[in-house]
């Protein structure tokens, strides 16, 4: 019974790292890929060619655990987070070779200059991440903190520590930006998920979500129906009043998605705040503020159980709103919203499986998985691509 | 309490890879590994890092150097752990990882370990140190999961927990003065 998957190998990237591989980040508008290794070296891939570009190496002292590449500048610039407890910043004036050239006789660390080490955790550094205008860094640690940097971009490589938060009661796993609005998310090892926002001048907690009973190993936020993806982040089978109430409701919305140790992956929706303006600081005097910044956000499903062992990272497309999620078992699961039609609320939905993968870097854990646009000479239009990162080493690039 | 496991074991019992490996009719390489299991922790030194002052990657060494084991604790047991039967050959299981696909190579190897007293502040490090030997030795096809015997340490959840965390593992790796520590704890597994 050989069944037909959905999920098929598109290529794997070459030459990998020949330890752990953590993460892999891509970025947000070029075809380029960076990888994190336990042998303290951040890799860079073209995501056109699927070849190594570029091996970034003597930053770290250990394993590095993630990177981010910084939006919404001219140069690329990547954050990296480190075992070694410190957060490095990266930088590339030269364009990457995105072209199809035989990339043998580069030299491998052509171009990358480490510019700034952000000292500042006690232990492991377990996540980084910019904020969508890019003057916000956030990173997170063992030492159950959460620190927020601002990007000066003085041309003298400054940052400056805007917030530390230390309301976790565990490691913190993983942090992710809302992709427009200045509100952080961060799941830990106390089994919880909290929001951050400014309030006037101080960083705090807006809300804690509880449900998992497990670690919390990865959030991600579901993408902004604004501009050209309003008509793909649309649930399956929706007819158009459907489609139009389901946009209204989610311009006052948010939803978070989040994968555990406890083998399930959730689904939490903010709750519009209907008698108060949605809160943005610069709308308000300061003397007069909102009648406080508590959120309150509901847990709005559970996704069909697919996993049998922890699950390390879930994505969310932000180009078709499709959910994949990995994990020890060594499972790529991809699940689908589509509107329910029995039901009496008609923005009921459902998720459903459409397709599990086991065995998809053989006998090895998964450790990461990301969304790429598709830039290899195959693509079609807006076409996507599926990127996962293994213990072995292996990053493999998949169709769905 | 005291350790539910009564016998203290001659040390000359104890199973060990020196000898011809002991067959057994359950799932294949089990005998091997068995044996191999409850020697790893046979150490006449495993108290001596009481000694140690760790830059922790585990949570709870951190108490290590707040209590220090009195002498007096370290010579109440003279004893390895493997005569304690800290792990006994009824407390391994090799089970199949991936129930729901009968062709998955991936085994899951589970070590319950009974701590000689339901406070005993060295758990997590000896549990650590199965966890560090047997990824060592076995194939990537091995998830190595080790616990505490269920009803014999006052703060087993938060053990386990520790125990079964892959990043937490892994960056324990990376720090060497830890893996000094299990490494001298290791040193006389034969």
């Amino acid at each position: 019974m050989e069944q037909i998957h959905k999920i098929t190998l598109l290529s794997d990237l070459t030459p990998p790292s020949l330890e752990r591989t953590w993460l892999s980040a891509p970025h947000p508008t070029l075809p380029l890929l960076a990888t994190c290794s336990a042998d303290k070296t951040v890799r860079v891939y073209s995501l056109t060619n699927f070849r190594l570009l570029s091996t970034i190496s003597g930053g770290h002292k250990r394993s590095v655990r993630s990177a981010a590449w910084k939006p919404n500048t001219k140069e690329n610039v990547l954050a990296t987070g480190s075992f070694d407890a410190t957060v490095g910043i990266w930088r590339n004036d030269e364009q990457e070779d995105e072209d199809e050239g035989d990339g043998q006789d580069r030299d491998p660390e052509e171009g990358w200059a480490f510019s700034v080490l952000l000292d500042g955790h006690d232990s492991e550094v377990k996540s980084v991440s910019w904020s969508s205008s890019g003057s916000l860094l956030a990173t997170c640690s063992r030492d159950k903190s959460i620190w927020i940097w601002e990007d000066l971009e003085d041309g003298d490589n400054n940052f400056e520590t805007v917030a530390v938060m230390q309301e976790h009661g565990g490691d913190v796993k993983c942090v992710s930006w809302h992709p427009v609005e200045e509100c952080l998310a961060s799941g830990s090892y106390d089994d919880t998920i909290r929001l951050w926002r400014e309030d006037v001048d101080d960083w705090g907690q807006v809300a804690c979500l509880r449900g998992h009973a497990g670690t919390v190993w990865c959030v991600d936020w579901e993408g902004e129906g604004g501009g050209s993806t309003t008509t793909t982040t649309i649930p399956a089978g929706g007819n158009s009043s459907q489609i139009s109430a389901w946009k209204e409701k989610h311009a006052r919305s948010a939803r978070l998605v989040s994968c555990s140790d406890d083998r399930t992956v959730r689904i939490w929706r903010r709750q519009p705040k209907d008698h108060h303006q949605q809160y943005r600081p610069s709308d308000v005097p300061s003397i007069i503020r909102p009648t406080g910044l508590e959120e309150h956000w509901d847990e709005e499903a559970v996704l069909p159980t697919a996993h049998d062992l922890s699950i390390y990272t879930v994505a969310w497309s932000k180009a078709s709103g499709r959910i994949a999620s990995v994990g020890a078992d060594g499972r790529i699961v991809v699940y689908e919203e589509q509107f329910t039609t029995s039901s009496d609320d008609p923005l009921q939905t459902t998720w459903t499986v459409i397709d599990s993968l086991p065995g998809a870097h053989g006998i090895y854990e998964i450790n990461h998985v990301a969304w790429a646009k598709r830039a290899d000479r195959g693509k079609q239009a807006d076409e996507e691509v599926l990127i996962t990162t293994a213990d072995d080493g292996s990053v493999k690039v998949w169709l769905v | 309490m005291q350790n539910s496991n009564p016998t203290i074991l001659s040390a000359a019992d104890l199973p060990t890879r020196l000898r011809t490996p002991v067959t057994t009719s359950s799932v294949s390489g089990t005998g091997l590994l068995s044996s191999s299991l409850s020697t790893l922790v046979n150490t006449d030194d495993v108290f001596s890092f009481g000694k140690y002052n760790p830059d922790s990657d585990i949570e709870s060494l951190d108490e290590l150097t707040e209590e220090p084991i009195d002498e007096q604790e370290v010579f109440e047991h003279p004893i390895s752990l493997g005569a304690l039967a800290v792990v006994s050959l009824p407390d391994i299981l090799i089970e199949p990882s991936l129930p729901s696909i009968p062709d998955s190579p991936l085994r899951t190897v589970t070590v319950l370990i009974t701590p000689t007293i339901s406070h005993c502040s060295l758990a997590t490090v000896i549990g650590l140190g199965v966890r560090v030997r047997l990824e060592q030795s076995l194939p990537s096809r091995f998830r190595v999961d080790v616990r505490i015997k269920e009803g014999t340490h006052s703060t087993a959840d938060e053990v386990n927990k520790q125990l079964a965390d892959k990043e937490r593992v892994a960056a324990a790796l990376e720090n060497g003065t830890l893996m000094g520590v299990i490494g001298k704890m290791l040193e006389t597994c034969k």
